[in-house]
């Protein structure tokens, strides 16, 4: 043991100018992601489509384990420490920190992922830790982490106790840190900080308390904070402030910006979906649509300014924030190329947008118990069906406040044109808790009713119809999804499999057992000529190679 | 939500811990963790703050006429034990018209707790009490009962059912029909039934039921009536032939179509059966 944990060490302490070319070209970014994975969704557009074949129908069952890397959390003995928390008593016991749930950045040869408080640099090629950094928390929600942003020598990721830390990739210690928000006011940081440009665009989470959501661009070198985007309007004469009652509300009104979103270099702006409104499960304080919570937003990166909004559930009363991938696709609408951008939304439509003006294509549902909406209206948002807000006595509502789908990545396949989205069905009685007029926190109680399974869904982009769905009785739901040019599709069953399906028909052509639940959105890159596919599961990443 | 790791755990996930067993004593209720702040300092900081601070900031602390709300102030959620909230009140806002109180360093702390007792009241939601749901009629449940609802079909009011009002509170009471337990106990001598079945056919027409402890695309595994551990590989969707049953499946589609006055209505009339 002693020894593999002295390697990495002796390798940085006295090679650190040997180990050349972790540096992250910038134009890697913006093309489909082949020799590197070197941003969240591998590139900005978010469909999670990887134009490798080399693994394909045909050699895919003879896929072979490259190598597992379990993670070990907390100051291990050779971990650099950080943070501004004091010293913890014993290993983390939170399972999240123990959970990865991030998407590994691989940029030349190294792989940067991050659990909550906790950070790494492992060698693609042989699944042996680089360095492991650690951080002192002062506290919060240790619930999950998306992953690292990268620019180039520079790492940043987000804590629970809300600050962005920047480490140099080279050693793994810390550059700087900026704390975002108040961990006392019950923030705590989950997302994948996007490097646009100049731009580290980093958001956060936290829906207890009733406090407001931002996304806030930082300066890659200094850290300083560029711009600023509230989700809400902090006052009268803001925009959407016609669709609050007062500024104490849209002050408290939420928004969260829990996950990455996405980028169209053309077009020069950033996609993003925003979090709930609060108080979270009731509205009776907050009459109106309440914007910008539970929309798809179009911010100009420079600025952060609003271009364009849709928003796929107004007055949500039921914890449906918008925040899943808005996932970005050129294809022919009517015979005509059109810039899309579609969203697998847990209030459990599907929506399809013109990511130019925001303007609705496609609203069409995704599970069948779904009883919350009285229709479409003609912008192409679902109508609340206000008697479905919780009440005293209690409502019956499908989905329950986790979704019809969730934070797991989606996918789309430009060979096949379907999006794919795991989903899960069920029902929740919401009883009000809080009858004051001014209801605080979550308001209402939640109580699970009937699970009716999971499904992993391939759905036609251009009309919304399911073209084919996989049926779990006991497993599946929100899973991560990974699709190549392979007519490959990756992902999890819920029952500690890593499948591959064909894409095109569902067919199951490929699964080993895992030593647990797929845990991330599966990724695959090219590596000494050689085609990897990484996925985490619980505390471990696995690496899966196809003979040449 | 997306925790349904192994299909022995499912029963618990999918049907919690609601049981139609009406003879089977409820599991014991978990420990409830000791409370976050002293409930004894917590009384004490409330009754100084009704007094003293109760005519502007409300008697709940969510904010009177004059004064603001106390429970989403930043002072307030960043102070420890009266760090941030002491020199408030001892000097006072006399630009705002906030007198100055005179208060210990104990009573400061205490008001401090009651405070910090009231944020994590609206932050631990796991802790909201729910409140009255009998508001149903009674008439009309049993109608429903007895008619739309089919629940005569499996239920008896004097036999399985008899005093179930009595039995359970309401709020666990209308679990039992929406999320019914798929574990219970039955028949004489008594012993214990799984809601949920499975029945694995092989090829020569051996078949083998019991109580699945896994079912993927893969694998399906089960307990037989003797206890023994049973597993199959599954070659294709058919092979071997796996079917799957569920007694409580008429609870599941229930749900599908059930009205929420109808819940209502069929809680109120089940709380009568005392």
């Amino acid at each position: 043991m002693k020894y593999r944990f002295l390697v990495p060490a002796l390798l940085i302490a006295l090679l650190p100018a040997s180990i050349h070319g972790q540096i992250l070209d910038p134009v890697l970014l913006t093309k489909p992601a082949t020799d590197a994975w070197p941003t969240y969704h591998g590139d900005y557009s978010g469909r999670r489509f990887s134009t490798l074949s080399q693994i394909n129908q045909s050699n895919v069952k003879h896929m072979t384990l490259a190598w597992i890397f379990r993670i070990k959390v907390g100051i291990t003995p050779n971990a650099i420490v950080g943070g501004e928390g004091p010293v913890p008593q014993g290993p983390p016991s939170d399972p999240g920190v123990s959970t990865i749930k991030a998407t590994p950045l691989m940029v030349n040869g190294i792989l940067y992922f991050s659990t909550p408080d906790n950070a790494w640099a492992v060698d693609a090629r042989s699944g042996r830790e680089i360095w492991h950094f650690t951080w002192k928390t002062k506290g919060g929600i240790h619930i999950g982490n998306r992953g690292m942003g990268m620019y180039g020598n520079w790492l940043f990721f987000e804590t629970p106790d809300n600050y962005l830390v920047s480490l140099d990739a080279r050693t793994g210690k810390e550059r700087w840190h900026k704390e975002i928000a108040d961990v006392k006011q019950e923030y705590f940081s989950t997302p994948a900080p996007i490097i646009v440009g100049n731009h580290v665009l980093v958001g956060t989470g936290g829906d207890s308390l009733d406090v407001p959501g931002f996304l806030e661009s930082h300066d890659p070198e200094t850290g300083e904070v560029q711009w600023k985007w509230w989700s809400a309007p902090l006052k009268q004469g803001d925009p959407g402030f016609e669709t609050w009652p007062d500024e104490y509300a849209m002050r408290h009104g939420g928004g969260m910006t829990w996950l990455p979103g996405t980028y169209d270099p053309g077009l020069h702006l950033y996609f993003l979906g925003t979090g709930n409104p609060n108080p979270v499960l009731t509205g009776r304080s907050r009459k109106g649509d309440n914007l910008y919570t539970c929309s798809i937003v179009a911010l100009n990166v420079d600025t952060g300014k609003l271009a364009w909004y849709f928003q796929p559930s107004p007055h949500d009363t039921h914890d449906w924030d918008a925040a899943q991938t808005p996932v970005l696709i050129d294809a022919e609408i009517d015979g005509k190329p059109r810039k899309l951008l579609a969203q697998a939304n847990r209030n459990g439509y599907f929506f399809v947008l013109d990511r130019g003006t925001g303007q609705n294509i496609v609203t069409a549902p995704m599970i069948q118990t779904m009883n919350w909406s009285k229709g479409i209206s003609p912008n192409g948002q679902p109508i609340p069906d206000p008697g479905k807000e919780a009440t005293v006595d209690g409502v019956l509502v499908s989905p329950p406040t986790g979704g019809a789908t969730n934070w797991p990545p989606p996918s789309y396949d430009p060979e096949t044109g379907l999006f794919y989205v795991g989903t899960s069905q069920s029902f929740s009685m919401f009883y009000l808790t809080d009858t004051d007029p001014h209801p605080e926190g979550w308001g209402a109680a939640e109580r699970d009713a009937g699970y009716y399974g999971g499904d992993l869904e391939a759905i036609d982009i251009k009309t919304g119809k399911i073209v084919w769905d996989h049926h779990y009785p006991f497993g599946g739901g929100p899973v991560g999804i990974l699709t190549t040019a392979g007519k490959l599709l990756f992902t999890g069953d819920g029952s500690q499999h890593l499948v591959a399906f064909d894409p095109a028909n569902g067919s199951i052509l490929w699964h080993a057992g895992l030593a647990d639940d797929l845990s991330n959105g599966p990724e695959t890159y090219l590596l000494d000529g050689q085609q990897y596919l990484v996925a985490g599961a619980g505390d471990q990443l696995y690496a899966f190679t196809a003979e040449p | 939500m997306n925790t349904n790791r192994v299909f022995g755990m499912v029963p618990c996930i999918i049907f919690t811990t609601a049981t139609l067993a009406f003879c089977q004593a409820d599991a014991p209720q978990a420990e409830a963790p000791p409370p976050k702040y002293d409930p004894a300092s917590v009384a004490r900081g409330k009754e100084t703050f009704v007094g003293a601070c109760g005519f502007c900031h409300g008697s709940n602390a969510k904010g009177g006429e004059k004064g603001p709300d106390l429970l989403r102030s930043v002072i307030v959620l960043d102070d420890e034990n009266g760090k941030t909230i002491g020199p408030v009140i001892l000097r006072g806002r006399p630009d705002k018209g906030m007198p100055r109180f005179p208060y210990s360093a104990q009573q400061i702390a205490d008001i401090s707790n009651f405070l910090h007792n009231a944020i994590n009241s609206a932050i631990d939601r796991d802790s909201y009490r729910i409140l009255n749901i009998v508001t149903g009629d009674a008439r009309h449940g049993k109608a429903y009962f007895e008619g739309a609802g089919q629940c005569v079909s499996c239920h008896s009011v004097d036999k399985d059912l008899k005093g179930i009002g009595a039995k359970y509170e309401p709020v666990t009471l209308q679990g039992k029909f929406l999320q019914p337990d798929s574990n219970w106990t039955e028949g004489t001598p008594p012993h214990s039934v799984s809601a949920i079945s499975v029945t694995v056919t092989l090829p020569s027409g051996e078949s083998f039921t019991g109580v699945p402890l896994n079912y993927d695309d893969f694998n399906v595994a089960l307990h037989d009536p003797t206890g023994t551990y049973r597993s199959f590989k599954r070659s294709s969707k058919d092979m071997p032939r796996v079917e799957i049953h569920n007694r409580l499946q008429f609870h599941l589609d229930l749900l599908t179509h059930i009205s929420d006055s109808d819940i209502h209505n069929l809680t109120a009339y089940l709380v009568t059966l005392k």
